[in-house]
């Protein structure tokens, strides 16, 4: 077993490793330019620089500007004054002739300094009218950089990808007290671990928002967004909630004890340090420099809407699979079970699509079910269709493989004894027949729950549902980098938890299989 | 007839002729003529439904690379005349009048004017080249590497790993990052498909075939010396016929869907190519407000893979030689 958790995490790493390589060396870095204002806005050196700062920033290499390169180096020898002082300036204009400029002395050393380090020295030589003057953004530029190799950015993602707080995360002198302890919770009425000097005030907290237990301690670190939630974190991304604010009648922090309630849709919970300074009207309303928060909202995350889909799609397609499966089994030959057989041969050739489509043009039109997610006023009624839409191909697949199992057995010896034995055949179905059919169906569940987690990349684009399918497909058109390796990661993650589970459900419901000894272990 | 002396052999001995005993002839059991290929079409046409289905298979085969030759699809035959844009059929055929072919607009026009009928054609030729590019790939990469892999033990240990890796990311998730990192197009498109599709093939042929290899016969067949190949292309295959047809049955609509479903989020085959899962895309957006855009395709394309499907089925029952009694 233990052997079998360590492959599968050899085998996620190298699925990270490749994907990484071939979506940073395949796919043109310069897509992270699409839809950026800042980058149209800009021309010339200027946007090159800041072509340079986003590269750094979605880490494809390293770079050194040379004029940070003297801030630094003058900082050292004067301090805070160092923006008057006449060799700085001198050595900062010194870049602007594009002829003699590397006979300055602080441009060699900043030259020598970085190639010596494996940079890469770049000169952008300033861009003038024929007059001499210099066009808007033509500033020259001196810079370092190194590019970052696929394997230096894998070992950066693997060391951030779970990060836990401290008490020495908040990089602020005059902050002494620092703790973790238990406090009463006046949100929630119930105690909380709250912080000092954790980036977040709660780490561990209750509300009434499923699954109602919640912690700020421990964070996944899936990587940043580049186009579709600019420079936003995937993981806040993927688990904030949605929609729109939710007001409630609620104190502030300071203010509790007293009889001052606002209206507002704040969720203390998600207060973290304010390392700037605080507001004047912050001050009054937070005994402490936590003060920036996120908002309630009324509808789920990308990831719950997309794990309840997929969990009720499942529900759905044991719940109806099964019974029609054993149905079709015992009227064997019969018209249900050839009706049976069409569906299942309908779903297993037909495009999912195709048969998607079909299915909420009729169910849409008869039952007047809302056809997109988003423009319904009963919430529930959205969930309908996706949740149905999902499981069709499952409940095909389940009543197929049911009956296939369920008249395999009826076929068997044991099964032939008991008849001759005299049981019922209910009693043969219920006692013998269903218990060995029902092994190979357990083994199944959390593959079948995966499968309707990846299902959902064609049924949240049709019907525009907000879930982590649709936040790939996006992401895929937009070419967001960061968005696709972290999808990549989650499904991959998904699926080998589903397989792991899978031989532990069936070991724990079958004892004639065990999952270590001899060659028995993994696959 | 008279009543002479019986004979005596000995006295007439010179009378026969010694010829031999044939050692050959001596072993050969008489048994009825069984030829396999005859069998298997006794089987396969004694069902209505198949002779149906082959004639079916038969036309769209011609409908999609015979009729584009002579109804030529032009996306951009109207592109320039707005009037013609997402015409209903009754419109579209009031419109053209009687100087277009008969049949070319009696389904309506697309979003730019484009003829929907002559579309369909065009469009069924792709999915079904990329299809069977796929599958033929595919299915000859698969069963020559699954029964390599089935047969040695070194080459077995290394594939395991590859492909247990492999086989935790989800497919249609694979597909989508391939298709997005090679980018769009016929090509890159069937290397996206190919490039992990033959792993699982070849590892369900690598149980088969180890399933097989250690049967009896072949057993005793390697006993007396067969060299592997052999074993391997007499002993083994012949046994996979139906298995080898059964999963062409799930693997030619397979890849139609993924092509559909591939140009449905976007990222598909390049904008010039008619396919039917482009056609879905276009107007999928539309499929309320014109309905002729949308449904033929999707129709189309079920139909294609539902005859594909059912044929494969049942010509894997007929090749199973169980079914040949």
């Amino acid at each position: 077993m233990l052997k079998r958790i360590l492959f599968s995490i050899f085998s996620l790493l190298v699925v990270i490793m490749v994907v990484m390589f071939l979506v940073y060396t395949a796919i043109n870095r310069n897509v992270i330019f699409q839809s950026d204002d800042v980058w149209n806005k800009r021309s010339g050196n200027e946007r090159s620089m800041y072509e340079y700062s986003q590269f750094q920033k979605y880490g494809y290499l390293d770079f050194v500007n040379y004029t940070s390169f003297l801030q630094s180096k003058y900082y050292a020898i004067y301090g805070d004054s160092y923006t008057s002082q006449k060799d700085y300036i001198a050595d900062k204009n010194a870049i602007k002739d594009s002829a003699a400029f590397q006979n300055n002395e602080s441009v060699q050393e900043f030259a020598q300094k970085y190639a010596s380090e494996g940079f890469k020295i770049k000169y952008l030589a300033p861009i003038t009218y024929k007059s001499g003057k210099v066009k808007p953004g033509g500033d020259a530029y001196l810079l370092a950089e190194r590019e970052r190799s696929v394997f230096q950015r894998l070992l950066t993602y693997l060391r951030n990808f779970i990060t836990a707080e401290t008490t020495k995360d908040v990089q602020d002198p005059e902050l002494t007290d620092r703790y973790v302890r238990v406090e009463k919770d006046p949100y929630s009425g119930l105690f909380a671990v709250v912080g000092s000097g954790t980036t977040h005030k709660y780490l561990l907290y209750f509300d009434g928002r499923f699954p109602f237990i919640h912690q700020n301690w421990l964070h996944l670190n899936l990587g940043t967004s580049y186009t579709t939630y600019r420079g936003m974190e995937i993981t806040t991304v993927m688990t904030s909630s949605t929609g729109d604010l939710k007001t409630e009648r609620t104190q502030y922090p300071a203010k509790i004890g007293t009889d001052e309630y606002v209206e507002t849709a704040i969720d203390f919970h998600s207060l973290t340090y304010n390392t700037g300074t605080v507001s004047a009207s912050d001050a009054a309303n937070f005994p402490d420099k936590y003060t920036v928060y996120s908002y309630k909202r009324d509808s789920l995350s990308i990831l719950e809407t997309s794990f309840l889909i997929g969990l009720m799609a499942t529900v759905l397609q044991y719940f109806l699979g099964i019974p029609l499966g054993i149905w079709m089994s015992r009227h064997k030959n019969g018209f249900g079970d050839k009706l049976g057989n069409a569906y299942i041969i309908f779903v297993m050739a037909v495009p999912s699509l195709a048969y998607i489509f079909m299915f909420s043009a009729v169910a849409t039109t008869l039952l007047g079910l809302p056809y997109k997610f988003a423009n319904t006023e009963v919430r529930v009624l959205a969930y309908i269709m996706p949740t149905f839409s999902l499981a069709m191909p499952w409940i095909g697949s389940l009543m197929k493989w049911t009956r296939r199992y369920m008249i395999d057995q009826m076929n068997s010896d044991y099964v032939k004894f008991a008849r001759a034995e005299g049981l019922s055949e209910k009693e043969i179905y219920r006692i013998h027949i269903s218990r060995n059919a029902i092994i190979p169906i357990v083994h199944g569940i959390p593959a079948n729950i995966l499968g309707c987690l990846t299902g959902a990349l064609v049924t949240e684009q049709v019907y525009g549902v907000p879930g982590v399918g649709r936040l790939l497909i996006t992401a895929l058109n937009q070419h967001d980098n960061g968005v696709i390796i972290a999808c990549t990661v989650f499904y991959t993650t998904l699926s080998i938890v589903a397989l792991i589970l899978g031989d532990v459900l069936m070991a724990a419901y079958d004892p004639r299989i065990k999952l270590s000894g001899e060659g028995g272990g993994g696959r | 007839m008279t009543n002479e002396p019986v004979v005596n052999n000995m006295e007439n001995k010179d009378k026969f002729v010694i010829i031999g005993n044939d050692d050959i002839a001596s072993e050969k059991i008489i048994a009825p003529r069984y030829s396999y290929w005859r069998s298997v079409g006794r089987v396969f046409f004694r069902k209505k439904l198949n002779i149906f289905l082959i004639v079916a298979f038969i036309l769209i085969l011609l409908a999609s690379f015979v009729v584009p030759v002579f109804c030529p699809y032009d996306p951009m035959e109207n592109v320039t005349n707005a009037a013609t844009f997402n015409m209903s059929p009754v419109k579209a055929m009031a419109y053209f009048g009687k100087s277009a072919p008969p049949l070319k607009w009696i389904l309506g026009t697309g979003p730019q004017g484009n003829s929907i009928f002559y579309g369909l054609f065009s469009s069924a030729k792709t999915s079904l080249l990329l299809a069977m590019a796929c599958a033929a790939i595919n299915m000859s990469v698969g069963i020559i590497m699954g029964a390599v892999w089935g047969y040695s033990k070194k080459f077995d240990a290394v594939m395991l790993v590859i492909y247990n890796i492999v086989a935790n990311v989800p497919y249609l998730l694979l597909v989508s990052v391939l298709v997005y990192v090679v980018g769009s197009g016929f090509g890159s498109f069937i290397f996206a498909l190919t490039i992990t599709g033959w792993m699982s093939i070849a590892y369900f042929f690598r149980t088969q075939v180890m399933i097989i290899r250690d049967r009896e016969y072949s057993l005793a067949s390697r006993c007396l010396g067969t060299p592997i190949p052999r074993v391997v292309s007499k002993n083994i295959l012949p046994f996979l016929t139906s298995v080898i047809v059964t999963l062409l049955a799930t693997e030619l609509p397979m890849y139609i869907s993924m092509e559909v479903y591939l140009s449905f989020i976007g990222i598909g085959l390049s904008a010039t190519i008619p396919s039917l899962g482009r056609m879905i895309s276009q107007a999928q957006s539309a499929f309320r407000t014109f309905p002729w855009e949308f449904w033929p395709p999707v129709l189309v394309a079920s139909m294609v893979t539902i005859i594909l499907y059912l044929l494969g089925q049942n010509l894997a029952d007929a090749t199973d030689p169980r079914t040949h009694m």
